[in-house]
C-alpha cells in the first residue's frame, strides 16, 4: 500500500531524509518512531504529496502522490496540529470534507452522521468547534478522514497534548476503525509505549535514516531485559563493572537507582544468577526487550548505523 | 471495493484514483471553499464590523454635508466619501486578507485542506473568492447606508455617481484583498503577514503617489510611462475610476490623474489585473509548497 524507495529529502544543507526505503502492506497498523527531527513528519509530507523527494520514489496505492491529485482520495492525513475554524460546527466541518472527498450526495448526510457518531461526536455535532476540547478536536480530525473511507490513514502525533483519558479514547477508536475497515494506518509518536500498545509493526527513524523496522515484538531481537533496583551499597561503578565483564550484557538504561540490562534471551537465567551473585539486588523483573530498550539501542547510543537491521539499499517491510 | 464502514456496517465504494477531477467538479470545489470562507467571515464579525465602519463613514459625510445638499453638493459629498475610501478601503481589505492563508497554516488546518483531493489552486482561489464576497457585502451594506442617507436628503441627485463609487470601492477592495492574499501566502507567521500588509498600505496609499508625483514633475514622462506608473498602483486606479465617473478628484496627484488618457473600461481592466495576477501568484505559491 505504501512503497518508499531510497527517498532523500533535503532542506538547504539539512538532510531530513537520507535514503529511506520502507514498505507498508495493506491493512497494517504501523508506527513510525524517532526523536525530534528524525524525519517523521517529512516522510508523511512526502506520502501526502505536500513535498517531492529530491531522490528516490514514493508510491501510495501505486501512485505518485505529488503527480496525482486523485490519489489523495485514498489517503487521509491528520497533521500534528490541526485545529479547525472555531466558528464552524463539527457537522459542517465533516460535511465539507465529505463533499471534497466525493461522498455521493445521496448518502452524504447519513455518512457524515455515521462518522460523527463513530468518533463520539454525535451529540456535539451541532456545536461550534471553538468549544471543543483537544480530544474532541482530534476525533473531529479523524472524522474528516474517515468520511471519505480512505485506504490509508496517516496520523502525525495524533495524541500529542491529549490527557490520558483522551489518549485512551483515541487509541480505542483507531483500533476499532482498523479492525472494522482494515484500513492501512501509519502513526507517528514520541511516546513509545503508545506505539507499542497500538501498533503491530514499527519503523524507527534516526536523523533521517531508517534504522530498523518490523513487527513490534521482534524489534528487540533475541534479547531479554532485566530491570532491577540494587541495594543501597551498590554504586553505579559496580553496575558498570559488572556489565563490562560480560560482553553479551548491555546496560540498556540507567535512571536514578533503577537499571535495565539487555541480555541474550537464551542465557537470561544464567545472567540473572550472576547478577544476584555479583551485586546486592533489592528488586528485579525480567521481560522481553520492549520497544523502549530497542529504541535506546538503535537510537540512543548513537551506534544505530552499526546495529541497524536496515542496511543501505533494500526495501524494509514494516 | 467492498469494505466495512467505521460504524460496523458495510458499503460499496469505488476509489477513482486514476480519474482526474473533471473541471466541473473543480469549479464546485472552488464554490465550496468560497462558501465556507464567506460563512466564516460573516460569523467572525469581520464583515459586519467593516459594514458598520463604512456605514458610519458614509452616513457621517452625508450628514455633515446635508445643509447644502443639491446636485452639485451631492457630487462633492460623493467625492469626500471617495477620498476617505482611498485610505480606508485598502486598509480594510489588506487587514481582511492578511490572515487568509497564514491563519489556517498556523492552526495546522491548511495541511489538512491541501491533503484533500483537489488541486491546490482551488484552495487559494476559493478562499479568495469567499473573502472577496464578504468584503463586497460589507462595502455594499456600509456604503448602502450612506446611499440611503443621500437619498433621504438629496433625492435622486448623484445616485449614479454614488453607485459608481461603490462599484469602484468593491473593485479596489478586491484588488487589495488579493495583495493581502499574496502576503498571507508568503508569510510564515501572522505577525509577519500583518507587518507585510501594513507596509503594503503605506507604500500604495501614502508613498507611491508622492514618488509618482515627483517623477512626473522631475522628468518629462511619455504618456505610456505615465499610464504604466498609474496602473502600478490599485489605489491610484481607484482614484482614476472615481474621477472618470465624477469628473473631478482632489489630492496632490489630481491634476496628473485628470490628464491620463484612460477610459473607465481600461481602468476597470487594470484593476481586474490587480485581482487576477496576485491570486494566480498566490495559487502558484501554494502549489509549490
Amino acid at each position: 500500500m505504501i512503497e518508499i524507495d531510497n527517498a532523500v529529502k533535503r532542506y538547504g544543507s539539512v538532510t531530513a531524509l537520507d535514503g529511506v526505503s520502507l514498505s507498508v502492506p495493506r491493512g497494517a497498523l504501523a508506527g513510525l518512531v524517532g526523536t525530534n527531527g528524525a524525519g517523521k513528519t517529512t516522510l508523511f509530507r512526502l506520502l501526502v504529496g505536500h513535498e517531492r523527494p529530491d531522490e528516490g520514489t514514493v508510491r501510495v496505492a501505486g501512485r505518485d502522490p505529488v503527480a496525482s491529485t486523485a490519489v489523495r482520495r485514498a489517503v487521509g492525513y491528520l497533521p500534528e496540529h490541526a485545529e479547525f475554524a472555531p466558528a464552524m460546527t463539527g457537522r459542517e466541518v465533516v460535511r465539507f470534507h465529505a463533499r471534497q472527498r466525493d461522498v455521493a450526495r445521496a448518502h452524504r448526510r447519513e455518512r457524515v452522521d455515521d462518522v460523527l457518531r463513530t468518533v463520539g461526536l454525535g451529540e456535539a455535532a451541532s456545536r461550534r468547534v471553538g468549544g471543543y476540547s483537544n480530544g474532541m478536536n482530534r476525533r473531529l480530525g479523524l472524522a474528516t478522514l474517515l468520511v471519505g473511507a480512505p485506504d490509508v490513514l496517516l496520523l502525525d502525533e495524533p495524541t500529542a497534548s491529549l490527557d490520558p483519558e483522551g489518549v485512551e479514547t483515541f487509541h480505542r477508536l483507531v483500533e476499532r476503525v482498523h479492525e472494522r475497515t482494515n484500513v492501512t494506518v501509519l502513526v507517528t509518536s514520541h511516546v513509545l509505549s503508545e506505539v507499542e500498545r497500538l501498533c503491530d509493526r514499527v519503523a524507527v527513524l534516526d536523523e533521517g535514516r531508517l534504522v530498523d523496522a518490523g513487527p513490534v515484538d521482534e524489534l528487540g531481537g533475541d534479547e531479554a531485559v532485566v530491570r532491577f533496583i540494587p541495594g543501597p551499597d551498590v554504586t553505579p561503578d559496580d553496575v558498570t563493572a559488572f556489565v563490562g565483564d560480560r560482553p553479551d550484557v548491555r546496560l540498556a538504561r540507567a535512571t536514578g537507582d533503577r537499571y535495565a540490562l539487555a541480555v541474550p534471551e537464551s542465557a537470561t537465567f544464567d545472567r540473572l544468577a550472576a547478577l544476584q551473585e555479583g551485586l546486592e539486588i533489592e528488586r528485579f523483573e525480567v521481560d522481553r526487550t520492549g520497544l523502549r530498550e530497542a529504541f535506546d539501542r538503535l537510537v540512543g547510543d548513537g551506534d544505530a548505523e552499526d546495529e541497524g537491521v536496515a542496511g543501505d539499499g533494500g526495501v524494509v517491510d514494516v | 471495493m467492498s469494505e466495512s464502514r467505521p460504524d460496523g456496517g458495510t458499503e460499496t465504494r469505488h476509489v477513482r484514483i486514476d480519474a482526474a477531477r473533471p473541471a466541473r467538479e473543480q469549479l464546485r470545489s472552488v464554490v465550496d471553499f468560497a462558501v465556507r470562507e464567506y460563512r466564516l467571515a460573516i460569523r467572525s464579525n469581520w464583515a459586519s464590523g467593516l459594514a458598520l465602519l463604512f456605514a458610519a463613514l458614509s452616513v457621517g459625510v452625508v450628514l455633515f454635508g446635508r445643509s447644502s445638499i443639491g446636485a452639485e453638493s451631492v457630487r462633492a459629498v460623493v467625492l469626500s466619501v471617495a477620498e476617505l475610501s482611498v485610505y480606508l478601503v485598502p486598509l480594510a481589505a489588506l487587514a481582511f486578507g492578511y490572515g487568509a492563508i497564514v491563519e489556517p497554516r498556523q492552526r495546522g488546518s491548511l495541511d489538512l485542506l491541501l491533503a484533500l483531493p483537489v488541486p491546490r489552486w482551488v484552495v487559494a482561489v476559493g478562499i479568495y473568492l469567499g473573502r472577496a464576497a464578504a468584503l463586497a457585502s460589507a462595502l455594499v451594506v456600509g456604503f448602502g447606508a450612506g446611499g440611503l442617507a443621500l437619498f433621504r436628503f438629496g433625492g435622486g441627485a448623484g445616485w449614479g455617481t454614488y453607485l459608481a463609487l461603490v462599484a469602484a470601492a468593491v473593485a479596489a477592495g478586491s484588488a487589495f484583498l488579493a495583495v493581502g492574499l499574496v502576503v498571507s501566502t508568503l508569510a510564515r507567521e501572522k505577525s509577519h503577514a500583518l507587518g507585510g500588509v501594513l507596509l503594503a498600505w503605506v507604500w500604495f496609499v501614502l508613498i507611491f503617489d508622492l514618488l509618482a508625483l515627483g517623477a512626473v514633475v522631475g522628468f518629462d514622462l511619455p504618456t505610456a510611462a505615465l499610464v504604466a506608473l498609474l496602473c502600478a498602483n490599485p489605489a491610484t486606479l481607484f482614484r482614476l475610476l472615481v474621477l472618470s465617473v465624477a469628473g473631478s478628484v482632489s489630492g496632490g496627484f489630481g491634476a496628473v490623474l485628470a490628464s491620463v488618457p484612460l477610459d473607465t473600461a481600461s481602468l476597470a481592466a487594470a484593476l481586474l489585473a490587480w485581482i487576477v495576477v496576485p491570486v494566480a501568484v498566490s495559487a502558484a505559491l501554494l502549489g509549490r509548497r
